[in-house]
């Protein structure tokens, strides 16, 4: 799980280009969306459904269905981890 | 304002030419099916293709089939040919200016033949058809106006209607005699894989306005209007009998068409239709998505009203942009009943039968909304079954008569329609037609000077290093070098003539953001169109520049895009100086901004033509002088 987590960040961090988001500030935690945590939007979401298609083999049918999910890298490690296939 | 539609050409997915629309808009048959035409591994996804193999369109046309000619430019010619046979007019000595819609250009062409591009050589000249320009221009001499002047408008889905209203104002101020405009938009895999991206198509039919409505179908298709000042317009008596001609020659077309299921003679019912009031502007609120109370499209239907002089209770009909997804339907219904209040007009998107057809969306529906105030019916909204609380409740059938569709003119009731339509960046637009001329309100011609107040270029990269006072990291991840560029310049120009907020912005751009559109297109072929970069197609269209520095300067006022080659420029600033003569703007944010990539210019290179620079961006405040 750790492993998958940094993976994940690591993913992010370089499909979203936040530069200026080091790893240690990047709190798996963190709610990824609104002024108090990392602050993605609506495209971000898109960017890590694609993100998620590509290294994991995990297909999302809308942006919709992903927002439990969304909630922080944390959130999305779970996911990952129960439905990759690969 | 007098502009009048000598006459009109369409072809889409429900029709090959006006009278084949029209039945089937009557019948309420749509277009929307499974692909048959376009090569996409997408075969899940339902479109409207216009029902003719690029063959037969060059087979029309008279075009030899191995001839390499987009889809985009054929259809267009096809529509163009038919708008000139329609009107019927003598174009002898005559200025015609062709403006058209269009954002994919030449990319079905390019998309299928990138890789052979890059080391054939015998294939290179195919990239000088690539641009939306040179499309245009190509469009322009199939159907016969080699000696028109050609002009391009890329403001992705309001493109079309744009052109419209370009024309409109061109005519209006003596600069031409006649104007063709309209749009043209073929399906490509480019931006069939670019929308999936983004998660708005919908797998199923669209349902506009519907509560279960889940996005858009993509479509295809052109369409042209002929405009004229009253001057040129056919008298009664020559319109009559062009009528009977013009069906003799729609007949002996029809032996290059699939029979038409029912051909109505249009010829009979026709009467005069005016371009009566338009609105441009800009939602300033996000690059893919409307804003919940549709601000943009609130002020673009409120100035088109206003100029064209009628009030709300005047519109018969509204023509929706309608498009299906979540977004747009519960926008434009804010701002529908922001316009109209308790009082909304009978309201239809005709997307359930076309699609979407972006950039051609804006003529497509401009011709629909004609045949239905010639023929006086509503156009039903096919898919709505379920309100939707959010939305306004469309006009549908419903077992009831025919008659309960047709337009109801009151007394005193001027009889006009109005027609949205609106794209990514908030560029949004809207028009308004009528059986008869607008009242003669402002005829009085502001006689302002332009002067030029700030004039700024970066044409280096290495000028973009300072980014950081104008630019966020935040806002920084998401821009190339040329985004960049053309903010800073915008900010630049504008602090130094002292301006927040521009009245207008007009942006001048012959490829848009090429690294991005470039990097999305060899992901689209490497990987199939599966897992492609929402954010790279969002850059792709042309007017992402304008629109971005719309949002930034948090502008609503006038916005377009040119694209017209290295006329874009010229055409810009025409229009900058169009807007503060006529005293429409004060001030406006002119911007040239173009890029190229190491590959691109090496295509250039082997083709022996002028090597694009990596990186050019220029942006100029113009202001009014008055005269004291």
């Amino acid at each position: 799980m750790e492993q998958l987590i940094n993976d994940l960040k690591l993913q992010i961090k370089d499909a979203l280009n936040l530069e200026d988001l080091s790893m240690e500030e990047f709190d798996e935690n963190a709610p990824l969306f609104g002024e108090d945590g990392i602050g993605l939007d609506s495209i971000d979401v898109l960017e890590i459904i694609v993100l998620l298609e590509k290294n994991y083999g995990i297909r999302l049918a809308n942006s919709k269905e992903g927002k439990a999910i969304f909630q922080s890298v944390k959130t999305i490690a779970e996911y990952v981890q129960a439905n990759r296939k690969k | 304002m007098d502009i009048q539609v000598a006459g009109y050409g369409i072809i889409c997915a429900i029709g090959n030419n006006a009278s084949e629309v029209l039945c089937s808009l009557r019948e309420e048959r749509t277009g929307i099916g499974s692909m048959h035409y376009l090569q996409s591994s997408h075969k899940e996804l339902p479109v409207g293709e216009v029902k003719l193999s690029d063959e037969e369109m060059k087979r029309m046309l008279g075009q030899d089939e191995s001839t390499v000619i987009s889809r985009t430019v054929l259809m267009g010619a096809i529509a163009v040919r038919q708008a000139l046979e329609h009107a019927n007019l003598d174009l002898k000595g005559k200025r015609i200016t062709v403006i058209s819609g269009t954002t994919v250009g030449g990319m079905d062409v390019t998309e299928r033949h990138f890789k052979q591009m890059l080391d054939d050589d015998a294939m290179l000249p195919l990239l000088e058809k690539h641009d939306c320009g040179s499309s245009t221009r190509e469009m322009a001499d199939l159907a016969g106006l080699q000696d028109a002047d050609v002009c391009t408008i890329s403001t992705a889905c309001s493109s079309a209607l744009n052109a419209i209203i370009l024309g409109s104002e061109m005519l209006q101020n003596g600069e031409t005699d006649i104007v063709i405009a309209g749009g043209t938009e073929a399906l490509s895999r480019f931006h069939l894989s670019g929308f999936n991206s983004l998660m708005i198509l919908d797998k199923e039919r669209c349902r506009p306005f519907d509560k279960t409505r889940a996005g858009l179908n993509l479509g295809e298709g052109a369409a042209f209007v002929v405009l004229t000042p009253p001057s040129i317009s056919p008298t009664e008596g020559e319109k009559q009998e062009q009528g009977a001609r013009g069906k003799e020659q729609e007949d002996t077309n029809c032996q290059n068409y699939p029979p038409a299921p029912c051909p109505l003679p249009l010829a009979p019912k026709e009467s005069p239709i005016y371009i009566r009031g338009y609105g441009n502007r800009c939602d300033a609120f996000h690059q893919t998505a409307s804003s919940e109370d549709g601000e943009g499209a609130f002020l673009a239907m409120s100035d088109a009203l206003r100029m064209a002089g009628v009030k709300p209770q005047d519109i018969l009909y509204i023509n929706a942009h309608g498009t299906g997804t979540p977004n747009n339907d519960a926008s434009e219904s804010a701002a529908i009943r922001r316009v109209f209040g308790e009082h909304v007009p009978p309201v239809s998107s005709t997307k359930g039968f076309t699609g979407h057809t972006t950039s051609a969306s804006g003529s497509i529906e401009t011709v629909i909304s004609i045949l239905a105030l010639q023929h006086n019916f509503i156009p039903v909204n096919l898919g709505w079954k379920e309100q939707d609380e959010s939305c306004i409740t469309p006009a549908t059938r419903h077992g009831e008569s025919v008659a309960s569709s047709q337009l109801a003119i009151g007394e005193g009731q001027e009889g006009a329609i109005l027609c949205n339509s609106f794209g990514f960046g908030g560029n949004d637009s809207a028009l308004v037609i009528g059986r008869c001329p607008s009242p003669s309100a402002c005829t009085e011609k502001s006689q302002n000077k332009v002067a030029v107040l700030a004039d700024e270029t970066i044409d280096d990269s290495e000028q973009l290093k300072d980014y950081r006072e104008f630019i966020s990291p935040g806002e920084a991840r998401r821009m190339g070098k040329l985004m960049k560029a053309a903010t800073i310049t915008s900010l630049k120009a504008l602090r130094k003539a002292g301006i927040e907020c521009p009245d207008a912005i007009i942006t001048a751009t012959a490829y848009g953001m090429l690294e991005t559109s470039e990097k999305f297109l060899i992901d689209m072929l490497e990987n199939n169109e599966e897992t492609l970069s929402p954010t790279l197609f969002m850059q792709s269209t042309h007017n992402t520049l304008s629109s971005a520095i719309a949002i930034r300067t948090k502008c609503h006022g006038y916005n377009v895009t040119y694209s017209q080659g290295a006329k874009s420029l010229e055409w810009a600033l025409r229009d900058a100086h169009r807007l503060i003569k006529s005293g429409k703007a004060e001030t406006v944010l002119v911007g040239c901004h173009d890029e190229a990539t190491p590959s691109f210019q090496d295509l250039f290179r082997r083709l022996g033509k002028p090597i694009p620079p990596m990186l050019y961006s220029r942006s100029i405040v113009l202001c009014a002088e008055h005269e004291m």
